[in-house]
């Protein structure tokens, strides 16, 4: 072993620091046809007449599409129930109605002012919860309630644990939509070559894309190739379809090569959102610190068309009491269809909301217990063996207690966790808080996991050089120079001696999405896999192979019991924050981050601290600056002046990742997913923070001035407490 | 229907080259840069202002290129990251981006090289929080900016040891 864990430059970087790297918007062509949609601009409508004959006598306006010029008008990753272009009713504000082609781009936008749609305004869901009454608007007709998912989870019985524990403790929270913000906006081109449509742009999943493609074609798969160009981020962003279906339309029907370009307010508009979730919990532990019981209901806001909402709802569901074993367990979770934007899959995938919820209320207890926060922790963390929610015990490689150990114990070293403070009292107090978490590596619930790579050698006597083909996404994070370390290492090659072609459906096989950080682990097992293969045909002529992985398999839940094996890997990850607050105007600041992963093996280290150290950027984000507002299905804000990301200046100045290699049975040489976890518990673990620095809990996100305001003049008192008790748990309670 | 204004022929000066260029003087410096000069290192990302992708040096200083007209670019010293190596050498910053994996997507790093070199030239011995006070304008989502002012801070060094040389 040489190369594992090395930190190589990665094989873009050169293209990436010159300018040289081309995105989506870098291959626009001036031959080129150029798009612009016309969007609804309203929550629920009926669409009474579109009018095109204006936009058509614009010169330059080569066609405007409606729903009619589309064969087959239904699309979704999971469900078909989005229109490319709305047929009858529009069901949200970024909703597409119309697609003006023109000559240039000014052409485009002139044609798509001048088009005239007549609508009748109908009732709007705008709120999740009161979506799911029986008598409430339906935002797709036909359909018997607004409720697009229930998931529901027992083992044991919560009623009986809830009687006869010492202690029990209810809570509510709210999370709301988060922003993608890949840094590139939706953009590509579509083109025929050799009488394949090819459609290329930035995706997450080459092979998906090109059947969704097609299919809304009328087309087979192999008549259209999908080609992603560089991937200016994606984050679960980019796993729906956006543009790709209007490209392939557009070129499709006029035969002509197509572009489009969106601008950051069509991105924002136009593309899905993380969920906001609704999650009322309640959680019973005993004397000794053992949690017996945890009940929870969660309410996601879907927005109007399923997306992956019922896959995220699954994971928040199943990940509703975090990682701890409890014996009791009752969890519900409705995602409900509303008139506002779709929401999706989005780096975490429903597991940071439900740890918001969990890891405040284990906190909680522990206060309530007398117990110090980490060591109820340390008291109900899983291990080996231990039973999950779904009644079967968790896949082998379960090492959450030792990422809590070695969490506390840099916490302890960077952020003298656990000493008393002896600064002086002002308005700024400070506290660190600890929060953990669980997060499936890979597809859970039975969906079809697999991922494909085809190596081939040559060389005389010696393997000299290779090619790897697998169809993965590079979506930024490295993928690309993860894969080829794994190659390079299996075959005993230089890095640069492996060429890898994995950005074309039709030369490469599928590996899959570069999502639920899978691809380190399966698209690498498939490539590893391969290599071994093809070296045992070497030297020889056909050094060649192919190999499909398929991890253990997973079950949906059964119906009645609602026991299964939801998941065949898990990563797990504690963090500890340190976190100022200025009880005067309630602006949070996060002086310090441990994040502690075990990433079963860093195929390179530089990669999974970059991982860690980007996510954690939109986990501050998430939790305290990115706040998406929409007033009737109209998103308020639409731009990077109202809808704040991270800068320089609002990160913390220590960050600390933390990586374990605790190896992954299934992963290539151990390897675990990392891409998602760093977001997975740290809402919690801030909220933990603040409540030790005020004795204050904020429980909505993003914790804007406002709420922590709110938050703190409600608690009981601003003075910090070398061991604060609940402030909701009146003493009587207990038992 | 709007009629285009008349384009103006002008010369600009990018990356040490004159060019004679015909742009419409309502077209933006990345347009002109993106669409006629070819010079598609300079990103979008909000063509408002918001997010530095489209920063260049305009005379040796950052400019967002979305909000700045070319023709008040006409006679000025334009830079943009194709104009950042030398002849078969890569600018130190470019060199510390690739080593310190400072770059992940790649698409805010044109942005932020340049203003990065922009900082150097005026203090080549920034301390972290200057850094990252010269960063504050261009947008990461994906690095968390810890490998970029990693990455700043190697290339300063190496700056400073290259001129005792
Ligand atoms: S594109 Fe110019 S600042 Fe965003
Ligand atoms: S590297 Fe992707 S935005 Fe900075």
């Amino acid at each position: 072993m040489t190369l594992l864990g090395k930190r190589l430059a990665r094989p873009d970087a050169l293209d990436k620091v010159t300018g040289a790297a081309r995105y989506p918007a870098d291959i626009v062509r001036d031959d080129m046809l150029r798009l612009k949609v016309v969007f609804a601009q309203r929550a629920h409508a009926r669409i009474l007449s579109i009018d095109t004959a204006e936009a058509l006598a614009v010169p330059g306006v080569v066609a405007v599409l409606t729903a009619r010029d589309v064969p087959y008008n239904r699309y979704g990753l999971v469900e078909e129930d989005q229109p490319v272009l709305c047929d009858g009713v529009v069901r949200y504000w970024g909703d597409k109605v119309a697609l003006v082609v023109a000559e240039n781009v000014r052409a485009a936008e002139l044609g798509a002012q001048c088009v005239r749609v007549a609508y009748e305004d109908l009732p709007a869901v705008t709120d999740a919860r009161a979506g799911m009454a029986r008598d409430a608007q339906r935002v797709h007709a036909g359909r018997a309630d607004n409720v697009l998912k229930h998931v529901r989870i027992r083992k044991g019985d919560v009623e009986r644990a809830f009687a006869s524990a010492h202690v029990v403790l209810e809570g509510e929270f709210e999370t709301s939509w988060q922003e993608h913000a890949y840094l590139q906006p939706d953009a590509g081109v579509a083109y025929y070559e050799d009488g394949t449509l090819v459609v290329e742009t930035a995706g997450q999943w080459l092979h998906e894309d090109r059947k969704q493609l097609a299919k809304m074609l009328g087309l087979a798969p192999e008549e259209v190739a999908v080609r992603y160009a560089k991937i200016g981020g994606a984050f679960g962003g980019r796993e729906d379809l956006s543009v790709q279906t209007l490209l392939a339309l557009a070129t499709w029907k006029l035969q002509r090569p197509t572009a489009i370009v969106w601008s950051r307010e069509e991105s924002i508009v136009g593309h899905h959102k993380r969920h906001p979730f609704w999650i009322r919990a309640k959680w019973g532990a005993a004397r000794d610190g053992r949690i017996v019981a945890a009940q929870t209901e969660l309410i996601a806001d879907g927005g109007a068309y399923a997306s992956t909402s019922a896959e995220v709802l699954k994971g928040a569901t199943l990940f509703a009491t975090s990682t701890y074993e409890i014996e009791n367990v009752a969890s519900d979770g409705y995602a409900v269809y509303t008139n506002n934007v779709p929401s999706g899959a989005f780096r975490g995938f429903g597991a940071p909301q439900a740890h918001f919820a969990a890891e405040c209320m284990v906190t909680r207890l522990a206060h309530a217990l007398d117990l110090d926060p980490v060591e109820i922790r340390r008291r109900n963390v899983y291990r080996e063996g231990s039973i999950e929610p779904t009644q079967h015990p968790l896949p082998a490689g379960v090492s959450a207690a030792a990422v809590l150990e070695r969490c506390v114990e840099e916490a302890r070293a960077r952020m003298h966790y656990g000493m008393p403070d002896l600064r002086p009292r002002t308005h700024l107090r400070r506290g660190v808080g600890i929060a953990s978490g669980i997060k499936n590596v890979g597809y859970s619930f039975g969906f079809p996991e697999q991922a494909t790579a085809t190596v081939e050698l040559f060389g005389e006597r010696e393997i000299e050089r290779a090619i790897v083909r697998v169809g993965a996404a590079d979506v930024g994070q490295g993928a690309h120079a993860a894969l080829r370390q794994i190659a390079a290492e299996t075959l005993g090659l230089p890095p640069h001696a492996v060429r890898m072609i994995t950005d074309d459906s039709a030369r490469a096989p599928d590996a899959g999405s570069a999502s639920a950080s899978r691809l380190t682990l399966m698209g690498g097992r498939a490539v590893k896999d391969a290599a071994d293969a093809a070296k045992a045909k070497f030297p020889g002529p056909d050094a060649k192979a192919t190999v499909q992985f398929r991890p253990p398999a997973t079950t949906a839940l059964d119906p009645q019991t609602t026991a299964g094996r939801p998941n065949y890997s898990y990563g797990y990850v504690s963090q500890a924050v340190e976190v100022e607050v200025d009880t005067r105007t309630g602006q949070i600041r996060i002086l310090k981050i441990v994040s502690a992963h075990d990433v079963g093996r860093a195929i390179d280290e530089q990669l999974v601290e970059g991982q860690i150290e980007g996510c954690l950027a939109q986990a501050v984000g998430y939790v305290l600056t990115e706040h998406l507002q929409l007033r009737d299905g109209k998103i308020l804000t639409p731009h990077f002046s109202t809808y704040l990301l991270p800068t320089t200046l609002d990160m913390p100045t220590e960050v600390y990742p933390v990586l374990l290699e605790l190896a992954d049975p299934n992963g290539p040489f151990g390897a675990r997913g990392v891409a998602e976890m760093p977001l997975v518990p740290f809402a919690g673990a801030v909220a933990n923070a603040i409540y030790a620095a005020t004795g204050a809990w904020v429980t909505q996100l993003p914790m804007t001035p406002e709420r922590v305001l709110a938050a703190l003049s409600a608690s009981a008192q601003l003075v910090p407490h070398e061991r604060p008790r609940d402030p909701v748990m009146p003493l009587d309670q207990h038992r | 229907m709007s009629v285009a204004p008349p384009k103006m022929l002008a010369t600009l000066r990018v990356n040490g080259a004159e060019i004679a260029c015909a742009f419409n003087p309502n077209r933006t410096l990345l347009e002109v840069l993106r669409e006629d000069l070819a010079l598609t290192g300079t990103k979008h990302g909000c063509e408002m202002g918001h997010c530095g992708a489209c920063t260049v040096l305009v005379d040796g200083e950052t400019v967002l290129s979305c909000l700045t007209l070319a023709v008040e670019c006409v006679d000025r010293e334009i830079v943009t990251v194709e104009g950042m190596a030398g002849a078969g050498e890569l600018h130190p910053l470019q060199r510390a981006f690739v080593e310190c994996g400072a770059a992940q997507c790649g698409y805010c790093t044109p942005g932020m090289l340049l203003s990065a070199a922009a900082l150097l030239e005026s203090n080549g011995a920034p301390r972290k929080s200057e850094i990252e006070a010269a960063l504050a304008g261009n947008l990461c989502r994906c690095t968390g900016y810890v490998k970029i002012v990693e990455a700043v801070a190697l290339a300063a060094e190496r700056m400073r040891e290259a001129a005792h040389a």
